[in-house]
């Protein structure tokens, strides 16, 4: 199924007792593409990439990579490289001992595990035991393991969560040159601003439900929102932006415009209107974020 | 065969195996010195003796049943159960695979066992002037008995862990079996039908105490409890969330 999608989720319900976890969730992301899949903590995301890579049980619906359920791949490790929330390790193996392991059960050469410490800049470290590591080694270890079979689709869960600034500039430009050699990649978080500037596309969830999937640039334009403009001739402008099919509404001797402020001003200096303030009203991205996830009835 | 391999990977890079073997190390070291330093020459002499000598061997079919619980249970415990699933998703192959090592680590720790207290007998035995006779048949057997028993304890252990998938629980649970629950068996005479006297039965090899199985029935007893407990832990490993 070449022309299946890296990941798809159709449907997909996973109930604990009475707690819905995930509820009827349906996406798809492109090839080739970061993805970022978002929503406040509780919202289902882990949920949904355990169930997608076979460790959770669906209640109802699928969850396929490349078009087969995780359990079905031949193999595995060469189709998707995963790295969970909270990853756990044996404290008293060593991190190199930890991907032998993982390399002996995918029959991936040991020859691989000393590349992938070396691409995680590990090396030095890869005979100590995993207890003794920071979070950001382990983390590393991680992102070593997920490489192993060198997967063409990356799924992280969280990978941000108690990084330094120093990991997180890693770990995104990790990403972006992997991406760069054509791979894909889902990664999840409950804070925008970690995958807006990586992220091509979104997906947002929130009770366990898809509130939107869109491009990046899409949400942007979201949050540049509304523009305030004073000007002592109000009246004019007004007229010229409805003029341009721009609404705007007079308010405290202002004028609220539903454009960016780059376009109204372009419209007052092409109409030769004297402005006296221009001012972006952007709500920012989190904003737009906390607005998409939180405006449902509790 | 790539997941049996992995599974003894994993065994022999913690400290575990190191630390069971230096355990049985020091109880041999221990019961054999006493029991050799204490009991009266012509006692020794007796090859029936010098079997109880090194019979503390057979602590290793107990020991091997930790290896199996903490091969299953433990990857529970540390979460790297989630990167074995990942690897292989199909639960069951792993299960068996676990099994497998389980066995053949169980049985490595009882040839650990039985050289060590061969060699220690021998060794204590010459140095108080007994003639050794611990090449005799009924000496050898105990010992080989003890590879075949911990070979199935390693992997009773793997099917027990499974199920509970708590390691501490799981150890726990097992010693209230056998030294409070199993013999309360006996009341009914059932006991020698238990998991433990049917492990101690293919211990003892054919110099069978009185209130064990024979060799052969022991054995097959054993392994049914071993195929009853990996069923049952394959069955809620599969059924099991890894959250």
């Amino acid at each position: 199924m070449a022309d299946a999608p890296p990941v798809e989720v159709r449907a997909l319900t996973k109930r604990y007792g009475s707690t819905v976890a995930v509820d009827g969730l349906g996406f798809a992301i492109a090839a080739g593409r970061i993805t970022g899949f978002l929503g406040p903590n509780g919202a289902g995301k882990t949920t949904t990439l355990r169930t997608l890579l076979g460790l959770v049980r669906p209640t109802a619906g699928e969850a396929l990579v490349e078009g087969q359920p995780y359990a079905r791949l031949r193999d595995p490790l060469r189709t998707v490289g995963a790295v969970l929330e909270a990853e756990s390790f044996h404290p008293a193996r060593s991190g190199r001992n930890h991907l032998r392991v993982l390399a002996t059960a995918a029959g991936v050469p040991t020859a691989r595990v000393d590349e992938v410490l070396e691409q995680v800049e590990l090396s030095r470290s890869a005979r100590r035991r995993v207890g003794g590591y920071s979070l950001g080694m382990r983390q590393r270890l991680s992102v070593a393991g997920a490489l192993l079979g060198r997967p063409r689709l990356l799924v992280l869960d969280e990978p941000a969560n108690g990084l330094d600034p120093e990991g997180i500039r890693w770990l995104r430009e990790f990403l972006r040159s992997f991406a760069a050699g054509g791979g894909t990649v889902l990664i999840s978080s409950h804070v925008l601003a970690e995958v807006a500037q990586l992220a091509d596309e979104v997906v947002i969830i929130h009770r366990g439900a898809l509130v939107t999937q869109e491009p990046l640039a899409a949400l942007t334009a979201r949050a540049g929102g509304a523009t305030v403009v004073r000007s002592p001739d109000a009246g004019r402008l007004a007229e010229e932006l409805r003029r341009a099919e721009i609404e705007a509404s007079a308010a405290d001797g202002q004028l609220l415009v539903a454009a960016p402020a780059e376009r109204v001003g372009e419209i007052a200096a092409a109409a030769g209107i004297v402005l006296h303030e221009l001012r972006a009203q952007g709500a920012s991205l989190e904003e737009v974020f906390l607005e998409l996830t939180a405006g449902e009835p509790r | 065969m790539r997941l049996v391999r992995a599974e003894l990977l994993k065994l022999v890079t913690t400290r575990l195996l190191l630390w069971l073997g230096l355990m049985i190390l020091a109880l041999e070291v221990l019961v054999i010195s006493l029991h050799v330093s204490q009991d009266s020459l012509s006692s020794l002499a007796e090859p029936r003796t010098q079997r109880d000598v090194i019979s503390i061997a057979g602590s290793a079919a107990l020991i091997s049943l930790i290896v199996g619980v903490v091969s299953a249970a433990g990857e529970y415990g540390h979460g790297t159960i989630s990167h074995t699933f990942l690897v292989a998703p199909v639960r069951e192959r792993v299960v068996v695979a676990k099994l497998v090592a389980g066995g053949m680590a169980g049985a490595a720790l009882a040839v650990f066992a039985g050289v060590v207290a061969w060699v220690l007998a021998a060794l204590l035995l010459s140095a108080r002037s007994v003639p050794v006779q611990l090449g005799s048949a009924g000496v050898m057997r105990p010992l080989l008995g003890t590879v075949a028993a911990a070979a199935i304890t390693g992997a009773l252990g793997v099917g027990f862990g499974c199920l509970l998938r708590r390691q501490t629980a799981a150890i726990i649970v097992i010693f209230v079996w056998l030294i409070v629950a199993e013999p309360l068996l006996s009341i009914a005479h059932v006991d020698r039908y238990g998991p433990g006297h049917a492990v101690a039965s293919v211990v003892e090899a054919g110099v069978q105490g009185p209130d064990l199985l024979a060799f052969w029935p022991g054995l097959l007893l054993a392994l049914a409890y071993a195929a009853g407990f990996a069923i049952a832990g394959a069955i809620m490993v599969k059924r099991t969330d890894v959250a």
